[in-house]
């Protein structure tokens, strides 16, 4: 049995292509978003433990508040420990650290570098430091405050040269430097595509940070004691007084990179997510695929099963195939996949990402897991049609069985619709106040029951989509609809893939368009400027405070007023919380206070959210204490409550509260109102100049704005919609190898159809219908489906403040038309082999 | 009625059709040139490998002559190409084929109409419904091929060969796959549309029953035409084949 399998195997090389191909496509993306996540997260953990090569203890600031996000707002330390550090035994040399934000300016007055998105834009210090990986590639070291290094990629993309003129923003304003040098990091120009602007330490301390303060103290020993040793020596030394901490060189090396760590991890998952959605949507395929052609083979097996092969052995035969495509495939799919990632690696290079290349990672457990899941998975779809294969009765070899007649039964009707209603109950239990985390399952029921379902619908739904083919399309249109409907299970199995990839498309268009909406009404109740100047930046620096107060002043301006963002300790938890001016705040950022004026915010005052405030107890008049950046605690007033709280979160403070403090204090946004009877292109040019003077922050009216806000829902969305098309490819691929098999199947009716006159065109027009019928099927179920489930995620979502479901009415046509061009194309080639029929051969075979 | 005074609806002129090449040239078809005339019920008859069959699809535009021409209608097939072809069996022939003749996803009347729907044709409505009442599918219209028995199929195909009155219709084997009782019901429907509707037909055969149906038989062997014969009965039939196996 074993043989005849393996020839029946060899024996059809065009069907053993078509299964596999399902197959490869789905381990190809498994593997190559796996070799893809390990190659970045081996090229940053080398990139990191070279930063840290030469670094053998790492002293910071014991002071942190860590906040959501991940992100975290480490204390700085006094630049005067370093000498302390320099003369501890064991350390022969130590120097001041700063990582900072800086941009470089252009010569054409534009900042280097993209503004929040791709690599950042640090300011640092360069001194001649023993342990330092930047070398000077042309010039010297910056020694003076007005002298500036830049790394060597800046200085080509701004056509630099030493002794230039280059204007550099920081979080104090912006300041003019002569470029007395240009240098390399390592062996790379940049690393990993920042932009980095190096000054000496004092004036990186005072233009980059405060005063006297700095990150961290970089230490190189002099090999006399151990890294360990030598960081509890250094710490020893340190006044308790300064809160400080010192680790090792392998410890923040280890730290820095469990950070990006964890960061790579987050983007793997969903890469590895999305390529088992697009394995799952395989599955379909090649368990529609070894149906068919177990359906094809009928009097073949019926023929082995009359000559004494058992059920068992039929079965067999055909699972041996299946472990055969799964091997096949999967190794295929495995070597695709690893030039897929070093496509995607090319890619980034493409989008200059200058990362030092360390090759591509082929972790052992990539190549065991896909072997493995690609073979596990074909063969779990094989043993459902080898199953009906065995059950062939030896009879059949001498009936002539023209159709594969399949007609659903009630158990499929009774366990489809028992799904859906379990799927639903459980939804109806998630809505009426059940935990969010249950919702999974009910979309998962209500997902399996509609593709149970799905031979039961598709016929009538096929021959409903058809109408419009059969009407205008003469009788190719009719046969068209006809062919689409003869085998529902045949054709549900083909939507199903494009069912599954259009409704996860359908729902997260349907969030996205009710996040912007939602978007849209906040920003429209609460923002009540004419002008909004915005940066990026928001998490590693943001606009200098001195913006608005600048702003403010031009007779053009009403009110200019700074939004800020502080990170704070309250009950040991990290906050936000958002500073705003009293003074300049009312009628351009609207809170929606309750009972209370703007002017009751005073330094020592907070303003709460309703909702957090009832939550917490925390009336007006209460007290809350917190720890600020600098380890300094505030006592606070809770004069007023607001009703806005999706901008503001849920603590709003005094600007001036931090005003004398060491925290970092910047603005991510000036609200601006221009002055009554200034025409607007006076008062924008005005504005213009006046934040192009700062080199940061962008100036937008207020519906660029708002815009703008609802176009960062649309970054996150074209990923996704990228991910998703590793689905919709598998689901375009099963069409076209359904097709196929189809066509291979219908060659008798095919000739008997161009005997009595069909042209080649006709034929090619029949095909192309049912292909278009077969795909919008899908695509009108999964929307249906989609539509649905974005309300439920929606729903789930309220919690966060998403209140109003937005049918995304636009993309949805989108979707249709595509899918109606996804049949047409898919159509091509089988429509082409129908064609090809030979007429006396299909007749002649009996 | 003599050969003479019919008009020639197909013929073929030194038709060979030639396999391989050189020794091992196998003639299918060899030198053969025979005319089938209008109104008339012409059989084909010969052993298996004969070249009946392959003479039938090179005369239908199913299949080309190596040499040689097969004409339709004053038209020389090798001239024409797939497009051509495809258009003058849609318009200008008729086929019965053994079995498999119908589209299992239409119903009877559509297989009826179905050349006539591909050339977005109308047809003469009471030319197909005089055909139905004479195959008697009157109330089988709207039956798929599944629901229909094996002689109710072949006589939806007959119908579907008459509806678009043809220029001549080609039966391969139309009985074959039928017994004996059903097959002289189909054998009559066709001699009946070569009596009463005025249609040719030409079948090819191996069945001496069958072939006693027509008004003159073609003997093939080896490719050759052999022997011909008119007004036959199963008898004369029987003894010609008899003399030409020897």
């Amino acid at each position: 049995m074993f043989r005849i399998a393996l020839k029946g195997i060899v024996g059809r090389k065009a069907r053993l292509i078509l299964t596999s191909l399902a197959v490869i496509l789905g381990t190809s993306f498994l593997a190559g978003t796996s070799v893809f996540s390990d190659t970045l997260t081996r090229t940053f953990d080398n990139l990191f433990s070279d930063v840290f090569k030469n670094v053998d203890a790492y002293v910071r600031s014991s002071q942190v508040i860590e906040a959501d996000f991940g992100l975290e707002e480490r204390q700085r330390i006094s630049i005067d420990l370093v000498s302390v550090v320099e003369n501890v035994p064991g350390v022969r040399d130590a120097s001041p650290d700063i990582q900072a934000f800086a941009r470089i300016i252009g010569k054409d007055g534009k900042p280097l570098g993209s503004d929040g998105q791709g690599p950042p834009t640090f300011g640092s210090i360069g001194e001649e430091f023993a342990g330092a990986l930047w070398t000077v590639a042309d010039g010297k070291w910056a020694t003076a405050s007005n002298e500036v290094v830049i790394d060597e990629a800046s200085a080509k993309a701004g056509k630099y040269v030493v002794g230039d003129t280059v204007k550099v923003v920081a979080q104090s304003g912006s300041r003019d430097f002569t470029l007395v040098g240009i240098a390399s990091y390592g062996d790379v120009r940049s690393p990993g595509g920042a932009t980095f602007a190096l000054f000496d330490s004092a004036t990186a301390s005072e233009f980059l940070t405060k005063p006297g303060f700095i990150d961290a103290i970089l230490v190189s020993g002099d090999g006399s004691v151990s890294d360990t040793k030598l960081s509890a020596a250094i710490q020893a030394v340190i006044p308790a007084t300064a809160k400080t901490e010192t680790l090792t060189g392998a410890q923040i090396t280890l730290e820095t990179q469990d950070q990006i760590g964890s960061a790579l991890d987050f983007f793997g998952i969903l890469l590895q997510t999305f390529s088992f959605i697009a394995l799952g949507v395989g599955c379909f395929v090649i368990y529609n695929v070894f149906s068919i052609s177990a359906a094809q083979r009928q009097r073949e097996n019926a023929l082995l099963r009359a000559i004494g092969a058992s059920r068992k052995q039929v079965t067999r035969a055909m699972l041996i195939e299946s472990v055969a495509v799964g091997l096949v495939g999967s190794t295929i799919g495995l070597v695709a996949g690893i030039g897929l990632s070093s496509g995607l690696s090319a890619l980034l290079k493409a989008l200059n990402v200058d990362i030092p290349s360390s090759g591509l990672v082929v972790n052992q457990g990539t190549i065991v897991s896909t072997i493995v899941i690609g073979l596990v998975v074909t063969v779990l779809s094989a043993i459902l049609p080898a199953r009906r294969a065995g059950k062939v009765p030896p009879l059949a070899a001498m009936r002539a069985t023209a159709l594969e007649i399949a007609e659903p039964g009630r158990k499929r009707l009774y366990g489809g619709l028992l799904s859906i209603a379990l799927g639903i109950a459980i939804i109806s239990a998630v809505i009426g106040g059940a935990n969010n985390s249950y919702l999974g399952f009910g979309i998962l029921f209500v997902f399996i029951g509609t593709i149970v379902l799905g031979p039961i619908i598709a016929r009538p739904v096929a021959l409903f989509l058809g109408r419009p083919a059969a009407r205008f399309r003469g009788i190719t249109g009719v046969m068209a609809r006809q062919n689409s409907a003869r085998n529902p299970k045949r054709t549900s199995r083909t939507a199903s893939p494009v069912l599954i990839g259009v409704a996860l498309v359908t729902a997260v268009t349907a969030l996205a368009a009710s996040i912007k909406g939602q978007i849209n009404d906040v920003f429209t109740e609460q923002f009540k400027g004419d002008y909004a100047v915005t940066t990026n930046n928001q998490f590693t620096g943001g606009l200098s405070p001195s913006l608005a107060l600048d702003l403010n002043k031009l007779p053009e301006v009403d009110k200019a007023s700074g939004i800020g963002l502080i990170t704070v300790k309250l009950n040991n938890n990290g906050q936000y919380f958002t500073t705003i001016d009293p003074g300049t705040v009312e009628g351009v950022f609207d809170l929606g206070l309750i009972n209370a004026k703007y002017s009751d915010l005073t330094p020592d005052s907070i303003f709460l959210a309703e909702s957090y405030s009832l939550r917490k107890n925390l009336p007006i008049g209460s007290n809350v204490t917190i720890t600020l950046g600098d380890a300094t605690q505030r006592e606070l007033t809770v004069r007023g409550l607001y009703k806005f709280d999706e901008l503001a979160g849920n603590f709003v403070v005094n600007r001036a509260m931090i005003a004398n403090s060491a925290v970092v204090n910047f603005d991510i946004g000036v609200y601006i109102v221009g002055k009554n009877g200034v025409p607007d292109g006076e008062v924008q040019a005005a504005l213009d100049k006046a934040v192009k003077k700062y080199g940061q922050g962008e100036l937008l009216s207020k519906a660029e704005y708002i815009d703008k806000q609802s176009g960062q829902v649309n970054q996150l969305l074209g990923l996704i919609y990228g991910l998703l098309m590793l689905s919709i490819i598998i689901a375009f691929v099963g069409i076209i190898i359904t097709l196929l098999l189809s066509v291979f199947e219908r060659q008798r009716e095919l000739a008997l159809l161009r005997a009595v006159g069909m042209t080649r065109s006709q034929v090619r027009t029949t095909v192309r219908w049912e292909s278009v019928i077969t795909s919008l099927l899908g695509a009108v179920l999964g929307i249906i489906l989609g539509i649905g489930l974005g309300w439920v995620i929606v729903f789930a979502l309220k919690d966060q403040g998403l209140t109003s479901f937005k049918l995304p009415v636009g993309p949805t046509i989108v979707i249709m038309v595509m899918s109606f061009i996804v049949g047409l194309f898919a159509a091509i080639y089988p429509a082409w082999r129908a064609t090809r029929v030979n007429i006396l051969d299909a007749l002649n075979t009996n | 009625m003599t050969p003479q005074t019919l008009a020639v609806a197909a013929s073929t002129i030194s038709a060979s059709k030639i396999y391989g090449s050189g020794e091992d040239a196998v003639y299918a078809l060899n030198d053969v040139s025979v005319e089938f005339y209008e109104g008339q019920f012409t059989a084909i008859m010969g052993p298996s490998g004969s070249g009946k069959s392959t003479l039938m699809h090179c005369i239908a535009g199913l299949d080309e002559l190596t040499k040689g021409s097969a004409i339709i209608d004053g038209v020389d097939l090798s001239t024409m190409k797939d497009k051509g072809l495809t258009e003058l069996r849609r318009e200008k022939i008729g086929f019965v084929f053994q079995s498999f003749n119908l589209v299992p996803t239409l119903t009877a009347n559509e297989n009826i109409r179905l050349p006539l729907m591909l050339g977005n044709d109308k047809g003469d409505e009471a030319w197909i419904q005089n055909v139905i009442n004479t195959v008697h599918l009157q109330d089988r219209l709207t039956h798929r091929p599944s629901e229909l028995s094996g002689g109710q199929q072949q006589r939806v195909a007959v119908a579907r060969a008459l509806a678009s009155k043809p220029r001549i219709i080609f039966a391969d084997e139309p009985t074959g796959n039928l017994d004996s009782t059903t097959g002289a019901e189909i054998l009559s429907f066709m001699r009946k549309a070569v009596d009463e509707l005025g249609q040719t037909i030409v079948m090819v055969t191996h069945d001496p029953v069958a072939a006693a149906y027509a008004d003159r038989i073609i003997f093939l062997a080896d490719g050759k035409v052999v022997s011909e014969m008119t007004e036959p009965t199963s008898g004369k039939v029987l003894d010609l084949m008899k003399t030409l196996g020897n």
